[in-house]
């Protein structure tokens, strides 16, 4: 049984609204996937929830959505069975509330779409059914309202957030009120919207390049920037930088100086944990210290970037980001 | 870094990680191109290398559950994408290396565990990983499904070790 049709199928949208993708979205409901990280990056949610809100689409979140447990799967502290539970929960939660999920974090993305395939496995379906029908069996379905099965074929469709401002492009561009004024820009996918779900039945579909960050970045006046670690991960590599941080900053180090070599006036990137990792003082702080250079290139979410570009105020997109090198920088420039 | 042993070339050890993870089976088809250590950041920064930890599991040579290297992979998934072959999964054979390897007692350190610690207790007492999340909390009745969902899992265990746990404890003693 096939239960990875889980992703909006983008094309599919192109072809029925070669125009304007966003009619599409005008009689769903879009449900924003609540990352973690998103609380250091408040800018993250905001700025895609204001403008969907501009737009007059119909968004909200799940109160009853969890983490994506991801980090816990990762550093086998919960049995695949397990995290296939906790993904099973949300998009059963989710399911009942929301036509569309949107992502504005590679990890939690990758952790809903890898969960479901994981179910592809009859040992591990069978392990998370039990694991859900324990939540009714032990509690009678009288503290626990939610009964959880898993849907197969759930209305639910989920999208990333970079795929779905680059289907809608042309509403995102005729929204905007300043323009990138030809700064240089170097551009991080992240691994895990990078490396995830290639069909390697396709050669053309397998060997593409990923370009949409770059497009966009063009759109908006932006000049794309090539440069050596382009797909070179972020450093955070599953905790990495918490378990051996002298290597995985090494990797931090060498992505964000092969961007400055190239004259990059920022990086921009549609994940808050790369976000995160490229952006913490302390960690450029250690990199500063071990590998004897300062590095102050600022980095930025593509959300909380096009909020700027919108015109949206200094709070509402860049809150608590103060100490993130040169921001306000680059926050100047661009509304000036 | 590196353990090797002497052992015998046999298919019990690749037998037991199918058993344990069917999609291990695909292994076998590793045709040792290097095209994932090639990719690796791991690979750039530290003795991992991918192309010997498969060679090791088709040889049966149980060492690699004591190299610390297997620990030091990223789980980026770069291997999986530029791998030639269609369904070799190799993070999570190294996954499922790990946890053959916590069975035996073999790693991670306490020390790198202890990191765990907080994140666990937030994520079963709040069902997030940081201290609170931006906007509404999770509802009580949620986070106690979560709390069952996890039941006998290790972040159980991690969390026995946090401060509120054993405060806790205390107060009822």
């Amino acid at each position: 049984m096939n239960t990875t049709n889980l992703a909006l199928n983008l094309k599919e949208i192109e072809q029925l609204y070669p125009e304007n993708p966003i009619e599409f979205f005008r009689d769903k409901k879009l449900c924003l996937f609540k990352a973690c990280l998103e609380k250091y990056f408040p800018g993250v949610r905001f700025g895609i929830e204001d403008f969907l809100t501009d737009l007059e689409l119909n968004v909200m979140t799940c109160t009853n959505q969890s983490c994506c447990s991801g980090t816990f799967f990762q550093r086998n502290l919960i049995t695949r069975a397990q995290f296939g539970a906790i993904n099973e929960r949300n998009l059963s939660e989710i399911n009942k509330m929301a036509d569309i999920l949107l992502f504005s974090c590679n990890g939690c993305y990758n952790s809903l779409i890898r969960g479901r395939e994981f179910l592809n496995n009859p040992d591990v379906r069978r392990k998370t059914q039990d694991i859900l029908n324990q939540l009714k069996k032990k509690n009678n379905g009288i503290n626990y309202p939610g009964k959880y099965e898993i849907v197969d074929d759930l209305k639910l469709k989920l999208v990333h957030d970079l795929d779905f401002f680059y289907l809608i492009k042309n509403s995102v561009v005729n929204a905007l009120k300043y323009n990138l004024k030809n700064m240089k820009v170097a551009v991080h996918y992240g691994c895990h919207y990078l490396n995830l779900s290639r069909d390697k039945d396709s050669i053309d579909e397998y060997l593409r390049p990923k370009t949409k960050l770059e497009e966009l970045i063009t759109l908006f006046g932006g000049n794309p920037v090539d440069y050596q670690e382009r797909e070179s991960c972020c450093g955070w590599g599953a905790s990495q930088v918490v378990i051996h941080p002298k290597e995985a900053l090494k990797i931090t180090f060498n992505k964000l100086k092969s961007a400055e070599n190239v004259g990059a006036d920022f990086m921009v990137t549609p994940c808050p944990t790369c976000l995160y990792t490229l952006s913490k003082p302390e960690y450029r702080e250690k990199m500063r210290k071990w590998y004897g250079e300062k590095l102050d290139i600022p980095t930025i979410h593509l959300n909380e970037l096009i909020a700027i570009l919108r015109g949206c105020e200094e709070e509402r997109c860049i809150t608590l980001r103060r100490k993130t090198p040169r921001i306000e920088e680059i926050f100047e420039i661009i509304t000036q | 870094m590196n353990e090797s042993s002497n052992s015998e070339w046999n298919w019990d050890f690749y037998e037991e990680l199918v058993d344990d993870v069917e999609e291990n089976k695909n292994i076998i088809q590793c045709i040792s191109c290097g095209k994932c250590v090639g990719d690796c950041p791991a690979s750039k920064v530290s003795s991992f290398n991918v192309r010997k930890v498969i060679a090791k599991v088709l040889r049966g040579d149980k060492s690699v559950l004591k190299d610390s290297d297997i620990w030091y992979c990223y789980l980026c998934e770069r291997c999986k994408r530029v791998c030639p072959k269609d369904n070799i999964n190799i993070p999570l054979l190294i996954i499922n290396l790990r946890n053959e390897s916590f069975k035996k007692g073999y790693g991670p350190k306490y020390n790198d565990l202890r990191k765990y610690v907080e994140m666990s207790e937030r994520f079963l007492k709040s069902g997030v990983v940081l201290d609170e999340p931006l906007g509404k909390k999770l509802p009580i009745e949620r986070i106690n499904e979560l709390n069952e969902i996890c039941n006998f899992a290790r972040i159980k265990y991690v969390f026995k070790a946090s401060k509120s746990n054993k405060k806790s404890k205390k107060s009822k003693n």
